[in-house]
């Protein structure tokens, strides 16, 4: 006898279902590229033309691919189609992001213009691009923008929007916004990804005012505000933030970069009052007091190894720099490749721990870091008293045993993608240290590392290969390794259903 | 008074036992047949098969003219819903018993004002109050607190250290102004007279002004506080509230032991520490593992009156200074001296206590009943009453009665040898040495 099924539910994936996620994620993208076609015609800088094909390309294709979904609203959206409709709308995004690159002429090679592409939209910031302030404004809109397009989630927008299409997105959102952020703020999850969206562009805003205030032109505070809220890290000067040699700049760089790593939810609960504020006020006295004790020991590092530099200069340069390492930014003021070793260890360590969950941030984010010690001075007091129920809690907040196995299972799995990943690099044929900070900056969305990769220098020394897979591990790293990983195992596609 | 209890349980049975003894007329209905054909012999009160949550069957009682329908079922929503129809068919007064904090944990003005519930009791809260305030009160083994908390009674056991030992209480001298109101010996409350001569052992009843009874009760029953950890077996719905109310404290360490992993997690999701353990049972290895010989209390509140009791007479020989059961069944009170557990708790007596203090009506305003049969009770003198006028002594003076303490415009007065009188309006906190034992309406009542 014959079982009724829904449709394509026999087929190991719903293609139906992933195409218009896909085909919306270009469309945005194509909007983007409009908007930096305008740019160009405005500018007169003659690259308009490389935008306005694929943006013409890339809006027709997301309105058909929308448009196909209109008829399928009744089929259920499964985790395993969350997972791939997620990791393909970035790797759409990334490919067609880089369409312009090429035809402009500024990346010629292909593995280059992905790269820098992916660095973008996964708001690493690693650049290729040796002198950038040669590029034309277009480019370097585009550059931003793919950050900031990026920074809440490209695919949260599409969530956002996809309502009006008669789409069921919540797995979507739970795929890209995976872990210990994804809550919803209101009963529909498109709402929340508004919501999320809303509270991102009201920050710009500021950050605009804010930068244009502390002396910049609006196209540079345009363009940095939309990678330093997205916590990107892209500038329009080969020198970075510290190009400018402002310290107001500096100032309102920490402060909007501090902001981008928080998470996002939480300015939702603020506005709704100080009660629903509450459970997460744990993660960011963390985050806060993490920020604080590594620019306190890194300054006075800095004194004690330098004696050229004075306290102020010293409290700037580090306060300034594990900010933005923290927050996975990558925004440069001083080359910490020649730090003294703890210095360039404290960098290392803080760009594991990221910023909070829910935030434009990467890395391992604040909360796991932090009950991942608690959950090893439980195990530790667990060998003492083995008979004590161990509650793992933060704050008032108390997690659930499936949160300390699920940090346990990410911190195991991060760092083994991590070892993996430092040995396909030497393979490929990088120096170590160039190998361990390349993988630890791409897979933490950073952008700077150390060695060939430091802070004064970019990834043109990395071989073509190499930056196929630093592109690879910025996408995992962007969504929290786990919803890439299923994309590999061999269950996923296997035709019994989930 | 006309008093309906829905639910003949343990609780119902004790105060239709009690209410009926007292001649008011009860009615009790249960949904047990057998129970029913059971405590039709045993009592002398209507008793009826039947829900008591169904407004037709509440009517059918008479509700519309009951002084008070008691929802004590074991079931919350029952009880809840029965206190509602009474309510709407007339009952003058309602009670509910609400075991669940859930249901007006923080607010019971919702209860009263919204819903027209009269009194809602949590006994198991309640006693979990009743629990953490004789702990915090080093050498007390029942601490209780009258008229808005100014003025606290205390039950406190005597040791060979006591200074009342071997002599009269008549003579003995004060460091704050006390009166020890009432004696317990061997399980029975006698009023205190001033030629009594406590013994080791002996349980005293002492009022005080709040702020004193901390050192007064120190003094008098001789002990030394030394550490404050306090283990507490059982994480249920005493354990888990009182364990709460502990680890709030300063300086005290909470350790509770619960024997269900279910129940463990639940209760440690809910303490701010990890303070509970699972352990199968509480032989002497797992208690002297938690350190039951230097625990200031041990409480057991584990689900089973017999368990409880062996736990705590364990936890005494091994050495806890203060070692306190939950005991629900009355039978096993008797138990309590004899094992050398130095208090029994009673949700049944907290819920008992609640729906007397509605029988007996207005000028009662809170009311502690002790294991054993006595009771205190706070009463304000009405204006024209028989006491007004007549000195503190012998106000309430009978064989079984005292006023231990009297509150008048917020200043406590303890009464001794001097002129003291009643005044109308005072706030009276008066002991029976047995339970309904003294008119208090016509000695305090208005005329």
């Amino acid at each position: 006898m014959r079982r009724p099924r829904a449709p394509g539910l026999g087929s190991s994936v719903n293609w139906q279902l992933v195409v218009p996620v896909v085909g919306g994620t270009l469309g945005a993208v194509g909007v983007g590229m409009a908007v930096c076609a305008l740019t160009a015609v405005v500018a007169g800088d003659g690259a308009g033309d490389a935008f306005a094909t694929p943006a013409a390309g890339a809006i027709v294709v997301g309105a058909l691919a929308l448009a196909s979904a209109r008829r399928l609203r009744s089929i259920p959206f499964r985790p395993r189609d969350g997972f791939l409709a997620v990791t393909l709308a970035w790797l759409a995004a990334a490919i067609a992001g880089a369409v312009p690159f090429m035809l402009h002429g500024t990346l010629e090679r292909p593995v280059d213009a992905f790269f820098e592409s992916m660095s973008g939209f996964t708001t690493t910031g690693a650049t290729l691009l040796g002198r950038i302030e040669e590029e034309p404004h277009a480019i370097l809109l585009w550059r931003s923008l793919s950050q900031w397009m990026g920074g809440v989630g490209i695919v949260v927008l599409v969530v956002a929007i996809a309502p009006a299409t008669g789409m069921a997105t919540n797995r979507v959102f739970y795929a890209e916004t995976s872990g210990m952020a994804a809550e919803r703020l209101t009963p529909r999850i498109a709402d929340t990804a508004k919501i999320l969206w809303g509270i991102y562009v009201a920050l710009t805003a500021a950050g605009f005012v804010a930068y244009s205030a502390a002396g910049m032109g609006p196209f540079d505070a345009a363009n940095h505000i939309l990678t330093t809220i997205a916590t990107g890290g892209f500038s329009t000067r080969t020198a970075s933030i510290g190009a400018f040699d402002s310290l107001a700049i500096e100032l309102v760089a920490i402060v909007f970069m501090v902001l981008g790593g928080v998470n996002f939810a939480l300015y939702w609960r603020a506005l709704r009052g100080a009660d629903s504020l509450r459970p997460q006020l744990p993660e960011l006295r963390a985050y806060l007091v993490i920020l604080v004790v590594a620019t306190a020991v890194v300054t006075l590092s800095l004194i004690a190894s330098d004696t050229a530099i004075g306290a102020a200069e010293a409290l700037r340069d580090s306060a300034f720099t594990v900010v933005s390492i923290t927050t996975s930014t990558g925004y440069i003021t001083a080359d910490f490749d020649e730090w003294n070793s703890f210095g360039q260890l404290v960098m290392l360590m803080v760009m594991f721990i990221g910023g909070c969950a829910g935030s434009t941030a990467g890395g391992m984010k604040v909360i796991r870091i932090v009950l991942l010690g608690k959950a090893a001075a439980q195990e530790i007091e667990r060998q003492l008293r083995p008979t004590t129920v161990q509650v793992l809690r933060m704050g008032g907040r108390v997690f659930s045993e499936e949160v300390r196995k699920g940090v346990l299972a990410f911190f195991s799995i991060y760092m083994l993608v991590f070892a993996v990943g430092t040995v396909v690099m030497t393979l490929i044929g990088v120096d170590g240290t160039t190998a361990v900070s390349s993988v630890i900056a791409s897979l933490n969305i950073i952008g700077p590392g150390l060695g060939e990769v430091g802070a004064t220098e970019n990834y043109a020394a990395i071989p073509s290969g190499g930056l196929w897979f630093l592109s690879a591990l910025m996408l995992a790293g962007r969504l929290e390794v786990f919803t890439v990983l299923v994309l590999l195992t061999p269950a996923f596609w296997r035709r019994s259903v989930a | 008074m006309r008093v309906i209890v829905i639910g003949a349980g343990d609780v119902g049975r004790h105060i239709a036992t009690t209410l009926s003894a007292e001649r008011h007329d009860v009615t009790i209905v249960d949904q047990d047949a057998d129970r029913v054909e059971a405590l039709r012999n045993e009592l002398d009160a209507l008793v009826v098969a039947g829900n008591g949550a169904s407004p037709k069957v509440l009517a059918d009682l008479g509700a519309a003219e009951a002084d008070l329908v008691c929802g004590v079922t074991q079931s919350d929503e029952a009880n809840i819903i029965a206190a509602l129809a009474g309510h709407q068919i007339g009952a003058k007064r309602t009670v509910a018993r609400v075991r669940d904090a859930d249901y007006f944990g923080g607010d019971e003005s919702f209860a009263t004002h919204v819903l027209g519930i009269d009194f809602v009791v949590h006994p198991e809260r309640a006693t979990a109050d009743d629990l953490a305030e004789a702990i915090m009160l080093p050498g007390a083994v029942h601490a209780e607190h009258f008229a808005d908390g100014r003025v606290s009674i205390a039950e406190s056991i005597l040791t060979e250290r006591s200074p009342l030992i071997g002599r009269q209480l008549g003579e003995r001298r004060m460091v704050r102004p006390n009166f020890i109101f009432g004696l317990i010996r061997d399980g029975k409350a006698v009023a205190a007279e001033p030629f009594h001569m406590p013994k080791r052992g002996d349980h005293i009843l002492v009022a005080a002004a709040r702020e004193h009874i901390g050192e007064v009760v120190g003094h008098l029953a001789g002990r030394t506080p030394t550490a404050r950890d306090v283990i507490v077996f059982g994480a249920g719905r005493i354990g888990l509230p009182l364990s709460r109310r502990l680890e709030g404290k300063e300086g005290v360490r909470v350790t509770v032991i619960e024997s269900n992993p279910e129940r463990a997690r639940y209760a440690a999701e809910r303490l701010a520490r990890n303070s509970v353990v699972i352990e199968e049972g509480v032989d002497k290895d797992v208690l002297l593992a938690h350190g039951v010989d230097r625990a200031r209390a041990f409480v057991a509140c584990a689900g089973d009156d017999r368990s409880n009791l062996l736990a705590a007479m364990h936890a005494k020989q091994l050495g806890a200074d203060l070692c306190l059961a939950v005991v629900s069944r009355e039978e096993f009170t008797p138990l309590v001296d004899a094992l050398g557990i130095d208090a029994a708790f009673s949700p049944r007596l907290v819920t008992a206590e609640a729906i007397l203090r509605s029988v007996r009506g207005g000028t009662v305003h809170a009311m502690y009943l002790l294991l054993g049969g006595a009771e205190v009770l706070e009463v304000q003198a009405e204006p024209g009453c028989r006491a007004e006028g007549r000195r503190l002594q012998e106000a309430g003076r009978q064989a079984h009665t005292r006023i231990a303490a009297v509150v008048r415009d917020g200043r406590v007065i303890i009464p001794h040898g001097d002129e003291e009188r009643v005044h109308a309006g005072d706030r009276m906190v008066l002991f029976n040495a047995i339970r309904g034992v003294a008119d208090v309406s016509s000695t305090f009542g208005g005329s």
